[in-house]
């Protein structure tokens, strides 16, 4: 450990505020039952923050197998899976925008008919055979990632009378730290059904809404076109940079 | 320089894929090495309101390895840390609510940041449908006598709370007592609720 780092370390230069509320989905949800069933009713108590906390798993890709970027097909050569292709690119930054090198992603998302293959899902639509719906991938120098995939279909939710999920792509982020691990989901513009989705329509401000919603970008022509969207991810915390490996 | 906004958290849903979790319970060997120290099986219920089990969420675990050193950079004790021990983990809950890791005690850790000592303990963190953020808590093991001056576990005044936050070794009767279960619960919400922290 070179003295800059040590310096860092006393003097806490890494920083973790606590998520604005304003910026966030609500915990309570009118219509989500189980959100009233399993939010704590105490008060989430405040503790210091130690190397134990501002630490957290990185290099990722030494444990868990990275994918290729193109998931709208299994095998490079393989049939393509139906749907519309996807180009999907971003970066992830934290609360200074500097970029989160080295961060795991791992995405998952139904298919064009609105099915995920788990066992949990118990919609009709039909599973398609060349499309799993999960990548991995690791951010660049530039904390930049880009997957390729198709837009996923809408779902009705099992327990609900009306309620359908408007077409999103999940996103799970290792941040350099505990503090800033990430889980979202991400929709698309324009689609009708965002306008009654629960969970998007959580988020009261609408400037924060938006960061939940991929930004449409010119399209990607080559032998086959894919629709282009951008989704840039602002972790929690300051002054991560000096520290990554 | 402007502080960006952070961007929204939201719920893991009910489709978090089964091949993100495979694998993934077990610490206690990385890259073909057997990781150092008294491996541990953690394990236990995760329960809502009215103690009915959470089916489906997913937990995750951070940790030091048996020597109390994090396999990360911030840490300066990094080039020590155990070749065969990476230090984080996810399970799955089934139909019970119940979760298993094997890892290993960990051991106690350098504060740093103007903070003293820490116990030995492990980051713990849920997440669920109905859950639009994660749930964070830390894990103490209660036969550790040192486990008093721990500037996290220090936090929670009432002792009720505390000892929510302690795993404990279950009598060995299962025939492989060099294999110590440790037990630890999870009450999100309800009579002997877990205490959470602030995020």
């Amino acid at each position: 450990m070179d003295a800059i780092k040590q310096d860092k370390l006393e003097t806490s230069e890494v920083e973790y505020s606590p998520y604005q509320e304003n910026t966030q989905l609500a915990r309570y949800i009118k219509g989500y039952p189980r959100s009233f069933t399993r939010n704590p009713l105490q008060p989430l108590i405040e503790r210091p923050l130690t190397l134990s906390e501002i630490t957290g798993p990185v290099a990722l890709d030494q444990r868990l197998a990275i994918s290729a970027e193109d998931m709208a097909r299994l095998t490079p050569d393989g049939p393509r899976a139906i749907g519309q292709y996807i180009e999907v690119t971003g970066r992830v930054v934290d609360e200074d925008g500097a970029p989160l090198a080295g961060s795991m992603i791992e995405i998952w998302q139904a298919n064009s008919a609105g099915r995920y293959i788990h066992e949990m899902d118990r919609h009709e639509a039909p599973i398609d055979p060349n499309f799993t719906g999960l990548g991995r991938f690791v951010t660049d120098a530039e904390g930049c990632y880009k997957f390729r995939s198709l837009k996923p279909g809408a779902y009705p939710v099992t327990e609900s009378e009306w309620w359908w999920r408007p077409p999103h792509i999940h996103f799970s982020i290792f941040g350099p730290s505990w503090m800033n691990r990430f889980i979202t989901q991400i929709f698309f513009p324009g689609e009708p059904l965002n306008e009654t989705d629960l969970l998007l329509n959580a988020v009261q401000d609408p400037e924060a809404r938006d960061r939940l919603i991929f930004q449409t970008t010119p399209t990607l022509v080559g032998a086959v076109n894919f629709l282009a969207f951008r989704r840039d991810f602002v972790l929690r915390g300051k002054h991560h940079t000096p520290a990554l490996p | 320089m402007p502080i960006l906004p952070t961007s929204p958290y939201c719920t893991i849903g009910p489709f978090f894929p089964g091949q993100f979790v495979t694998g993934c319970q077990d610490l206690t060997s990385f890259q073909g090495k057997k990781a150092r120290g008294q491996h541990i099986v953690l394990t236990g219920r995760v329960v809502e309101e009215g103690n009915q089990p959470i089916l489906n969420a997913i937990v995750e675990i951070w940790q030091p390895d048996a020597n109390g050193v994090f396999r990360h950079p911030l840490d300066p004790r990094f080039p020590e840390a155990d070749p065969g021990f990476f230090g984080w983990g996810r399970a799955r809950t089934d139909v019970q609510g119940r979760y298993s890791f094997r890892t290993i005690m960990p051991g106690a850790s350098h504060g740093y940041a103007g903070h003293g000592a820490r116990c030995p303990h492990l980051n713990l963190m849920l997440l669920a449908i109905g859950l639009t953020h994660r749930l964070v808590t830390t894990v103490f093991f209660a036969e550790k006598p040192d486990s008093v001056g721990d500037p996290v576990l220090d936090c929670v005044t009432d002792p009720v709370l505390r000892g929510r936050m302690l795993a404990r070794r279950e009598s060995d009767g299962n025939g492989a007592a060099d294999v110590p279960v440790y037990r630890y619960d999870i009450v999100t919400r309800g009579e002997s609720e877990t205490p959470f922290f602030v995020e």
